[in-house]
C-alpha cells in the first residue's frame, strides 16, 4: 500500500507541482541554514560555518518545489535581505530564542526589513529556534518581545521550533506548502 | 519519416485503443502541454517525429526503433493517459496546473523588441532566433553585411530591462545566458554602468545560481567577475562559489575558483587556502590552471599565502598537462623572483630536466636569459653558462621554441658571431615560412640584430628582398629598414622607392621605425642625403602621431649638424619650404616637437644667408616668444638649448654685438624686448653650434640687412634717413604670366621707396630700360621724386626698378597707386643668344597698389601684455567702441581688425575659440616715428551675427592713439 501511495503521489507531483520561493533570514547563528538542513534532509549537525552570502537550495515537499535562499545573517549582508525577498511567496524570519541579549536586535531588524515599501503584503512567518535549550522562552513572551501583534499589514505566523530535535518541523512545512497553494 | 498507415492500424487491439486515447488526450491540447513541459524528454521526441505520435506503428517499430529510454518513457505515458482516462480528474487543479503551464513560456512577445532586431537585423526573426542561429542569419545577409555581429546596435537602457528575466520565478537558462552576453559585450564594448545599475544587475546575476544549466553558470562567473562591484557587495556570492568550488563538476570548480580568487580578501582567503591547494594538484588540468593563475594575481595581494603552495606548485611543474606545466612554471618563478640564488637553482634544475609544454620552454629560456644577464658580471671569462641549452632548444620541434631561443640569443649582452651564426640561420628559415606570425618574429628580431650586428644579418639579404613585397604591411616595413641597416650604398634608391609607395599604408609605431632607419643610413652614406632628406621633409608634411614627427624633427636636426652637406642645403635651395614645414611644426604639436623645431629655426635664422628665410624664422621665433599659452614648452626650448651646453660668455657676448651691428635699428632703438628676444634666437643657434660643428667661437658671419644695403646703395635714396619698415612682396601680377613683377615697400619717416622685383619669363625676349609709371592721383598726399630704371631685364633673372615718393613727414599717409610697366622689347636669337638691335616700346598693365595704415606699423610682440600695458599708462588712452556690422564669427572680425591694423596679436589671443561669444585680443607693434602701441580689443557677437567691438590703446603718443582709432573708423 505505502508503495502504492508513493506512486500516486509521484504522480500527482507530476501535476499538481507547486513551486515557491521562500528567504530564510534572522541575525547570525539563529540556526537558518540548520533549519535548510532538517527541511531537506531531516539531518542535523552541531557543526556549522556562518554562511558568507546566501545558500540556495530547492527542496520538494509533496508536489511542492521550494527554493529557499538562506542568507547570510551577519550584520554585512543584513542590507542585503531586501534584494533576496523582492517577490517571494514567503519570508521566513529565524530567530534564537534562547539568546535574550540579541532579542532586541533581532526585532529591529525585522521590522527594518518589513517597513521596505517593496516587501509590502508579503507574508511572515517568524520561527523562535532552539527551544530544547534551557531558558528558551515561551511562545507567549516571544511574540511579544518580537512585537508582532504590531504588524497589520500582512499575514503572520509564529511557531516554536528546534531544528535539534526537529520539534514542529513538519507543522512548518506544513504551513509552507499551504502558502504555496494560497500563492498560486 | 513516411507515413505508414495500412499495415500499422489493425496490428493490435490494445495498441489501436491506446491510440484512440491517446488521440483524445491530443485533442485536449491543454493536457497535452502540461505533459510536454512536465516530461520533457518524451516532449522532445515527439516534437521531432511527430508521426510517432499519429501514425506510430507500434508493434513493428517498438522493439526496433526505440531505444530502451524511449520505450520507458513511452510506457509512462500510457500509464498516464490510464490514470488520466480512468482515474477523473479533479477539474480545478487542472486549472491551476494550466495556469502554471502557461507560465513555462516566459512572457516573451510582451518584452519589448530588442533593438537588436530593429536596427541590425531589419526586422527579421525575433532575437532569440536570431541568436540561435547567427550563422544561418548570416548566410542570409551575406551579401549585404559581410562581417556583422549580432549584437551591433544594442542599447545599454534595453539589454538593462531585459535583464529583469533573471528575476523570473521560471528561469529560461539560454535567455538569461544570451542576455549576459549582451550585457557583456557592452561591457567590453567601453559601456558603463552606473553604480546603481552594475549593483541592480549583480544582484540579479546572484540569482541564477538557482539554475542548474552548466552554461548559464559559466556566464554568471563570467559576469561576477566583468562587474566585481564593490568589496561589500561581492561577497554575498562567497558561500555559493565555495559551493561550486568543491562541487564534483570541473567546470564549476575551475571557474568557481578564479572567480573566488578575484573577489576574495586576505581573511576569506586563509578560509579557503586548503581548496585552493588541493586544486593546484587536481588531476584535472582545468582546474590546477585556474586555481595557478589565481595564485599569480593573488601574489599581487596575499604574497606570504601564495608563497607558502611552493610545494603544491613544484608538483605542478611536473604535471603532464601543458598549460598545468606553463602555468606553473610561470608562478613558481614569480613566488622566487626576488630571490636571484632560487631563481638561478629552478633554471639549473629543469634545464636539466624535460619541459614538456612548448610555453613552459619558452617561459624557462626567458628565465635562462635573465639568469645569464645577471651572472654576466662575474663571469667575464670563459663559455657563457646555460648556453648549451639555448642552442638546444634551436633545435627543439616547436616553432615557439625555436624563436624564443634565437632571440635569446640575439639579446645576449656581447654576444660573438660565433654565437648568434646558429640563431641567425634558424631566423633565415623562419624568414621564408608560409606563417605570417613567424616572417614577422624573425624579420623583427634580425631588424633588432641589424643595429649591433649589421654584418651577421647580411646572410639574409636575399630572403628579406622577397619580403619586401610581402602582404602584410609590417612585414615588409622592417625588412626594408633591415635591409637599409645592412645594404649598400647602391640599393639605397631603390629601397627609398619602394619605401615611399606604401609609407602612408602603415602604423606610427613602424614609420618611426623607418624614420630611425633612415636617419641611420642617411650618417652611413651621407652622399645620399639629398633624397633622404627630401624624404623625411615629404613625410614631415603627412599625418603622423607626436612620436612619429618628434622622430622625424629630431632626425632632421642630427642629419643638419652632423653632415656638412646637409647643412649647406638650407643656403643653396628653397630655404623657405623647410622654414615653412618647421613652422607648421611648431604651431600644431605639443613641447617637444615645438623645442626641436624652435632649435632647428634658430638654426636656419644663424646660417642662412637669404634674407627672407632668415626674417621669416627670427619672425617665427618672435611668435614663439611672445605666445603665452606655450610657455611651457618655451621652458623646454630654453632647458633643451642651454640645459646640456655650456656657453662660453665670451662667446655669447661677441655674437651678440656682432648680431646688434648687423640688425635693423628698431629693434635695438624702440624695442628693448625685441632686443631681448633677438639674442635669444642667436643664443639658441650658438648653443647648438658647438655640439656639432666645434664652431667657430666668433658665431655666425653677421648677416646684413640686404634691403637696407641694396637701398643704401643708391644714391637718390640716401637722403631719406633711416628705413623704418620694408612690407612682405606684393604681387602685381598673376602667376605665369610673361613677365612676373611684385612690389615691396619701403616706408621711410618721410619717404616712400616702391622696390618693384621683375622677371621676364619669355627666353625670346630682352627687356631694356624698365620702370614703373606710377599714377599716384589717389594718392593726394605723395608726390613722386625719383624713378630708378632697370637697365637691362634678359631672361629668369630677376631685376629691380624703383620709384621714390615724398609724403608729409611722421604722417601715416595711405593711397592708392595704379602702376604701368614700361620697357623697350627687343627680340633674342635664340641659337646665338644675342639681342637684336633695334627694340619696340611695349608696356604691360600691373595691378594696383596700396598704402595702407597697416604699412607704418611694425609688428612687435611684447612677452608680457599686461606689464606692457600697465608700464604705459593711461594718460595717451583713448577707448571707442565701434560696431563691426554682421559677420561670419567672431574668429573673422578678430582676424579683420589684426590684419588692418597690422600689429602682432599677443599671448595667443588671435586665437578665437571657436563658438565664443566675446573675445578680447592683445595687439602690440611700433608705429611710424618710433612710437610704442598697444591695443586692446574686446569682441562680442549677438544672435544676428552683429559684431561689436570695443577698442583701447595706449601708446606713447596721444596722436597716435588717436590715429590707430581713425585707421579702425576708416576701414
Amino acid at each position: 500500500m505505502g508503495i502504492w501511495e508513493a506512486f500516486l503521489n509521484w504522480l500527482r507531483s507530476l501535476f499538481f507541482k507547486q513551486e515557491m520561493e521562500l528567504s530564510l533570514i534572522g541575525l547570525q547563528n539563529a540556526g537558518k541554514t540548520s533549519l535548510v538542513n532538517v527541511i531537506a534532509t531531516g539531518g542535523y549537525s552541531e557543526d556549522m560555518i556562518p554562511t558568507v552570502g546566501f545558500n540556495m537550495k530547492k527542496v520538494t515537499k509533496g508536489n511542492v518545489t521550494i527554493k529557499l535562499w538562506d542568507l547570510g545573517g551577519q550584520p554585512r549582508f543584513r542590507s542585503m535581505w531586501e534584494r533576496y525577498c523582492r517577490a517571494v511567496s514567503a519570508i521566513v524570519y529565524v530567530v534564537d530564542v534562547a539568546d535574550h541579549d540579541n532579542l532586541s536586535i533581532s526585532r529591529s531588524e525585522l521590522h527594518d526589513l518589513l517597513s521596505k515599501p517593496s516587501l509590502s503584503g508579503i507574508p511572515l512567518l517568524v520561527l523562535g529556534n532552539k527551544i530544547d535549550k534551557p531558558g528558551a522562552l515561551q511562545k507567549q513572551t516571544f511574540t511579544d518581545e518580537m512585537g508582532l501583534k504590531s504588524i497589520t499589514d500582512r499575514e503572520v505566523c509564529c511557531f516554536m521550533i528546534s531544528c535539534k530535535n526537529s520539534t514542529n518541523i513538519d507543522t512548518v512545512i506544513d504551513w509552507l506548502v499551504k502558502h504555496s497553494k494560497s500563492k498560486n | 519519416m513516411p507515413v505508414r498507415t495500412n499495415k500499422s492500424i489493425g496490428s493490435g487491439h490494445a495498441a489501436l485503443g491506446a491510440l484512440v486515447v491517446l488521440r483524445r488526450a491530443l485533442a485536449r491540447a491543454a493536457v497535452h502541454k502540461v505533459f510536454l513541459n512536465h516530461i520533457r524528454p518524451i516532449r522532445l521526441r515527439l516534437a521531432v517525429h511527430p508521426t510517432l505520435i499519429l501514425n506510430i506503428p507500434l508493434k513493428r517499430s517498438l522493439p526496433f526503433n526505440f531505444s530502451p529510454i524511449a520505450e520507458f518513457y513511452l510506457f509512462i505515458y500510457l500509464l498516464i493517459i490510464i490514470f488520466l482516462t480512468f482515474f477523473s480528474i479533479p477539474p480545478i487543479p487542472l486549472e491551476l496546473t494550466l495556469a502554471e503551464s502557461r507560465q513555462f513560456r516566459p512572457s516573451l512577445p510582451s518584452l519589448p523588441p530588442t533593438p537588436t532586431s530593429q536596427s541590425s537585423l531589419s526586422g527579421r526573426g525575433s532575437p532569440r532566433s536570431t541568436m540561435a542561429q547567427p550563422f544561418v542569419k548570416k548566410d542570409d545577409d551575406r551579401d549585404e553585411e559581410e562581417e556583422y555581429s549580432p549584437f551591433l546596435g544594442i542599447e545599454k537602457g534595453a539589454v538593462l530591462q531585459e535583464a529583469r528575466v533573471f528575476n523570473d520565478p521560471q528561469l529560461d537558462a539560454r535567455r538569461c545566458s544570451q542576455v549576459i552576453t549582451k550585457l557583456l559585450y557592452l561591457l567590453n564594448q567601453g559601456e558603463t554602468f552606473t553604480k546603481i545599475e552594475a549593483t541592480e544587475v549583480f544582484f540579479a546575476v546572484t540569482k541564477l545560481f538557482q539554475s542548474k544549466d552548466t552554461g548559464l553558470r559559466r556566464m554568471v562567473y563570467l559576469m561576477i567577475k566583468e562587474l566585481s562591484p564593490c568589496a561589500d557587495e561581492v561577497i554575498i556570492v562567497t558561500s555559493s562559489l565555495m559551493k561550486d568550488m568543491n562541487s564534483k563538476t570541473d567546470m564549476y570548480r575551475a571557474n568557481a575558483i578564479r572567480v573566488l580568487c578575484r573577489i576574495t580578501d586576505g581573511t576569506l582567503l586563509t578560509q579557503i587556502e586548503r581548496y585552493l591547494k588541493q586544486a593546484i594538484v587536481d588531476k584535472n588540468p582545468v582546474v590546477a590552471s585556474a586555481a595557478l593563475v589565481s595564485g599569480i594575481h593573488l601574489l599581487q595581494t596575499s604574497p606570504e599565502i601564495v608563497k607558502r603552495w611552493s610545494n603544491e606548485v613544484q608538483e605542478a611543474v611536473q604535471s603532464r598537462a601543458a598549460l598545468v606545466q606553463f602555468h606553473a612554471l610561470a608562478l613558481l618563478h614569480q613566488i622566487r623572483q626576488n630571490d636571484r640564488l632560487a631563481v638561478s637553482k629552478l633554471v639549473t634544475s629543469l634545464t636539466r630536466g624535460t619541459v614538456r609544454s612548448p610555453l613552459a620552454q619558452c617561459l624557462l629560456i626567458r628565465y635562462t636569459s635573465q639568469v645569464i644577464r645577471e651572472s654576466n658580471v662575474n663571469n667575464q671569462t670563459g663559455d657563457r653558462p646555460f648556453f648549451d641549452f639555448l642552442e638546444a632548444c634551436l633545435r627543439h620541434k616547436a616553432e615557439m621554441v625555436i624563436f624564443e631561443a634565437a632571440r635569446a640569443i640575439t639579446e645576449l649582452s656581447g654576444v660573438t658571431s660565433r654565437e648568434l651564426t646558429p640563431a641567425i640561420t634558424v631566423l633565415q628559415l623562419f624568414l621564408s615560412s608560409s606563417k605570417p606570425v613567424l616572417r614577422f618574429a624573425a624579420v623583427r628580431t634580425l631588424n633588432k640584430v641589424a643595429m649591433t650586428h649589421p654584418l651577421a644579418v647580411t646572410n639574409c639579404n636575399i630572403d628579406m628582398e622577397s619580403l619586401i613585397s610581402d602582404q602584410n604591411r609590417s612585414i615588409a616595413t622592417l625588412a626594408i629598414t633591415t635591409l637599409l641597416k645592412t645594404g649598400n650604398e647602391s640599393s639605397v634608391d631603390r629601397l627609398m622607392k619602394q619605401i615611399t609607395s606604401f609609407m602612408s599604408d602603415i602604423a606610427d609605431e613602424f614609420k618611426v621605425v623607418v624614420v630611425d632607419a633612415i636617419r641611420s643610413l642617411c650618417l652611413k652614406f651621407p652622399l645620399k642625403y639629398r633624397s633622404l632628406m627630401n624624404f623625411l621633409s615629404n613625410i614631415l608634411r603627412e599625418e603622423g602621431g607626436f612620436e612619429y614627427k618628434k622622430a622625424i624633427v629630431d632626425s632632421i636636426v642630427i642629419l643638419i649638424r652632423d653632415i656638412p652637406d646637409a647643412k649647406e642645403r638650407p643656403k643653396t635651395s628653397d630655404p623657405g619650404k623647410y622654414i615653412r614645414y618647421i613652422y607648421n611644426r611648431v604651431i600644431l604639436e605639443n613641447a617637444t616637437v615645438r623645442a626641436a623645431a624652435v632649435s632647428t629655426l634658430a638654426k636656419f635664422g644663424s646660417m642662412v644667408d637669404s634674407l627672407k628665410v632668415r626674417d621669416r624664422a627670427t619672425l617665427y621665433l618672435d611668435a614663439l616668444d611672445g605666445e603665452n599659452s606655450i610657455d611651457k614648452s618655451e621652458e623646454d626650448v630654453k632647458e633643451f638649448l642651454f640645459g646640456s651646453l655650456d656657453i662660453p660668455l665670451i662667446n655669447l657676448e661677441t655674437s651678440l654685438r656682432n648680431y646688434e651691428a648687423s640688425e635693423e635699428p628698431f629693434n635695438i632703438a624702440s624695442v628693448p624686448r625685441e632686443v631681448k628676444s633677438q639674442p635669444l634666437v642667436e643664443k639658441k643657434a650658438q648653443g647648438k653650434k658647438p655640439t656639432g660643428l666645434g664652431a667657430p667661437a666668433a658665431g655666425p658671419t653677421p648677416v646684413v640687412d640686404a634691403y637696407e644695403k641694396l637701398l643704401s646703395s643708391i644714391p637718390e635714396f640716401l637722403t631719406f634717413g633711416k628705413l623704418f619698415k620694408s612690407s612682405a612682396p606684393v604681387e602685381l601680377t598673376e602667376a605665369e604670366t610673361e613677365y612676373s613683377v611684385n612690389v615691396v615697400k619701403h616706408i621711410y619717416d618721410g619717404h616712400i621707396v616702391f622696390q618693384y622685383n621683375c622677371t621676364n619669363t619669355i627666353p625670346e625676349q630682352m627687356l631694356e630700360n624698365v620702370t614703373v609709371f606710377v599714377d599716384a592721383s589717389e594718392a593726394e598726399e605723395f608726390t613722386e621724386i625719383a624713378s630708378k630704371p632697370l637697365r637691362s631685364l634678359p631672361y629668369d633673372s630677376p631685376g629691380q626698378t624703383f620709384v621714390a615718393f615724398e609724403k608729409p613727414a611722421g604722417v601715416p599717409a595711405v593711397g592708392k597707386f595704379s602702376n604701368l610697366l614700361k620697357f623697350i622689347v627687343k627680340e633674342v636669337d635664340p641659337a646665338t643668344g644675342e639681342a637684336e638691335e633695334e627694340g619696340v616700346e611695349d608696356e604691360y598693365q600691373l595691378e594696383d597698389l596700396e598704402i595702407v595704415a597697416a604699412d607704418y606699423m611694425l609688428k612687435v610682440g611684447v612677452s608680457n601684455f599686461r606689464n606692457a600695458w600697465e608700464s604705459m599708462g593711461e594718460d595717451n588712452e583713448r577707448v571707442d567702441e565701434y560696431g563691426l556690422g554682421v559677420r561670419e564669427n567672431l574668429a573673422e572680425a578678430v582676424n579683420a581688425v589684426i590684419s588692418i591694423l597690422g600689429m602682432q596679436p599677443c599671448e595667443g589671443t588671435e586665437v578665437v575659440p571657436s563658438n565664443s561669444r566675446s573675445h578680447t585680443c592683445l595687439l602690440s607693434g611700433v608705429f611710424i616715428d618710433n612710437v610704442r602701441v598697444l591695443v586692446r580689443l574686446s569682441f562680442g557677437i549677438d544672435g544676428p551675427k552683429q559684431v561689436a567691438m570695443k577698442l583701447a590703446v595706449r601708446s606713447d603718443d596721444m596722436s597716435v592713439s588717436d590715429t590707430i582709432h581713425d585707421i579702425v573708423a576708416n576701414n
